[in-house]
């Protein structure tokens, strides 16, 4: 029994290096290919995160004009007519949840000795739970402290690692262009929002404090809003823009400030995750399609070397279709091993890759088990279909063949 | 009244190189018997080999008839033709074309795997017996490799005959070895066909020739008359 499979299949180990290019070649494609899936879906998983940082139901009304370009809202245009009142108006509207003013500016911020520069955000208590910010230390500020101009900061995850580092920040007293405010609390890590800045190089003050003292203006920049669904974003929309035309005087067409709906954010970014998205499934194709190239070429390689092989066995009484049924379990068994190989490499690559690049991990099992499928199906159809191109041949002229 | 084995009617093979066309048999006819040892001579270029893939089944003829064994090749299908192949005939090539990771005693096995019985330890004994008698028996777990180009020759002619075919065919069996090889050899021939066996091997060298009850010349796709 050993001997006849012996006979049959013997020579699938005789030329070892023939073998293990070949086995190499699927490992190959199916690793890559493992790999370009898993990356492609922790970047879109990645992508929708930033854009969730930024709700759906949050609106901006920006002093001046702006333009929405990449994502990013950019103020082309700053006026100085927007105020805090003017925040304090826009919550008579039933639909808003949460509002802020807004003033950001930059800030020279000192801790024992370190210095830095960091983006300073002047806003009231409902901030923090407009944007969903998740707070890793402390607490939110107080609306007290907000009418009462205390200087309280809340710091971002970066500005807090570099002040302090494993010191704990709470209670301490920083200076922010030269005056002192005690930390009260410390945002989790946020990363970059969907507007494209980055939430962990900010502090947090309250706007009263930022506008009287830190800035010394009596204008804001922006205020945030949220509603309490996003169904009423068009009638709060309308609301706030009648209200604000109202409130400066001015008319539609030379108005004095935007409003900027998530949505408008969202689009463009949700555009440039759709087109990442179909660029990494066209790089997937590629790497199939070279990945099978490169097993067809490898397999046909190794069959047309043993066309001698096959010439003996035909002159000796092989029938057509044991010859193909020999190369097709030498196909399946090179292919099959070469896939599961492969994909082991591939999950074990995708554990150690993904955390190094700080993506999710995540595994699209259908698209890696169908893309794997195929790059085998190619193997066992480049293992076979030479073989039965010779069993077609006069034996004479597969002898003949080195 | 002995049978006829091999009959070739007006047997032509044109080979075709880009346009020019090679017409290497130029009408052959010719018929063996059972028990029949002939020898076909012939320089090389001559067609000698040609005939005997032809005869052995491993090429086809442009056009003529060819009944082997009362059966015209020309209707068979690539089973049938495959079964002929395995059971009826043993063929000897001048390059041996062993299979290379095989032991000896796995080479002479080999056409067994292709019969429809398989094989049995019984068979095992029989390839034993076989190398034993073509004084092969301490090479019987050797690769080609280790083997002398003699005793190479010697393994192929086991395989050959390990299916007890009615007809064997040697095509320069002794081209690639020396004079002790060649005489062994050739001595091995001259029994095999006194036991009953019908022989038809293909030389250049009229001493091998010799050994035969029959020489026939082919002289650029013809035989000719001595």
């Amino acid at each position: 029994m050993i001997l006849k499979y012996r006979l049959l299949f013997g020579g699938l180990f005789y030329k070892k290096l023939r073998l293990i290019l070949s086995v190499i070649g699927i490992i190959i494609g199916v690793t890559s290919l493992l790999l370009m899936n898993a990356f492609g879906e922790a970047a879109k998983i990645k992508t929708i995160k930033e854009i969730e940082t930024f709700g759906p139901e949050v609106m901006m009304v920006v002093a001046g004009s702006v333009r929405v370009h990449g994502g990013r809202a950019i103020q082309t245009e700053i006026t100085t007519t927007l105020k805090p009142d003017d925040a304090e108006a826009l919550r008579k509207i039933a639909a808003v949840r949460y509002i802020s003013p807004v003033f950001n500016g930059d800030g020279i911020l000192r801790y024992s000795g370190k210095v830095l520069t960091t983006i300073v955000n002047g806003v009231n208590e409902e901030y923090i739970p407009l944007r969903k910010f998740p707070l890793a230390e402390g607490r939110n500020f107080l609306k007290d402290e907000i009418i009462g101009y205390k200087k309280v900061a809340i710091l971002g995850q970066k500005i807090k690692t570099q002040l302090f580092e494993n010191e704990d920040p709470v209670g301490k007293i920083i200076l922010l262009n030269r005056l002192p405010f005690r930390v009260v609390g410390v945002l989790a890590p946020i990363g970059i929002d969907a507007s494209n800045a980055d939430q962990d190089d900010q502090i947090l003050i309250p706007y009263t404090v930022a506008l009287s003292a830190v800035y010394n203006v009596d204008y804001i920049r922006s205020i945030y809003l949220s509603l309490e669904s996003i169904t009423q974003i068009s009638l709060a929309e309308k609301q706030i823009n009648e209200l604000l035309i109202r409130r400066h005087k001015v008319g539609e067409k030379n108005k004095d400030f935007e409003i900027v709906k998530a949505e408008d954010i969202l689009k463009t970014k949700t555009q440039t995750t759709e087109l990442f998205s179909i660029l990494v499934k066209s790089i997937s194709i590629l790497c199939l399609l070279v990945g099978a190239l490169g097993v067809t070429a490898i397999m046909t390689l190794a069959v047309n070397e043993r066309k001698k092989e096959i010439g003996i066995r035909k002159a000796l009484g092989a029938e057509n279709k044991i010859i193909l049924l020999q190369f097709l379990v030498e196909s399946v068994l090179i292919t099959l091993s070469g896939g599961i190989i492969g994909i082991l490499i591939g999950i074990l690559g995708a554990l150690i890759l993904l955390p190094l690049f700080k993506y999710p991990l995540v595994f699209p099992w259908i698209p890696i088990f169908s893309s794997s499928l195929l790059t085998i199906f190619f193997g066992i159809v480049a293992g076979i279909y030479p073989a039965y191109r010779a069993t077609k041949i006069e034996p004479i002229i597969l002898l003949r063949s080195h | 009244m002995v049978k006829k084995l091999v009959l070739l009617q007006n047997i032509v093979k044109t080979y075709q190189t880009g346009n020019i066309e090679h017409q290497v048999l130029k009408g052959i006819n010719l018929e063996v018997k059972e028990g029949d040892f002939l020898a076909i001579m012939g320089v090389s270029g001559s067609g000698k080999t040609t005939l005997l893939n032809i005869i052995g089944l491993l090429d086809k003829p442009t056009s003529g008839t060819y009944i082997f064994d009362g059966q015209d090749v020309s209707k068979l299908n690539s089973k049938e033709i495959a079964f002929i192949r395995n059971k009826k005939i043993g063929f000897i090539f001048q390059a041996f074309h062993l299979i290379p990771w095989a032991t000896t005693l796995e080479n002479v096995l080999l056409p067994l795997l292709y019969r429809k019985e398989g094989f049995t330890k019984e068979d095992e004994k029989e390839a034993v017996k076989l190398l034993e008698r073509l004084g092969l028996i301490d090479k019987i777990h050797a690769k080609p490799s280790e083997l002398s180009g003699g005793q190479q020759q010697r393994v192929a002619i086991a395989r050959a005959l390990i299916n007890k075919p009615k007809l064997l065919l040697a095509d320069e069996p002794t081209g690639n070895l020396d004079t002790q090889s060649s005489s062994e050899v050739m001595k091995i021939f001259k029994e095999l066909n006194q036991e009953g066996l019908t022989i038809i091997l293909v030389t250049h060298d009229p001493e091998i020739a010799k050994n035969a009850k029959e020489i026939k010349i082919i002289v650029d796709g013809v035989f000719v008359e001595k």
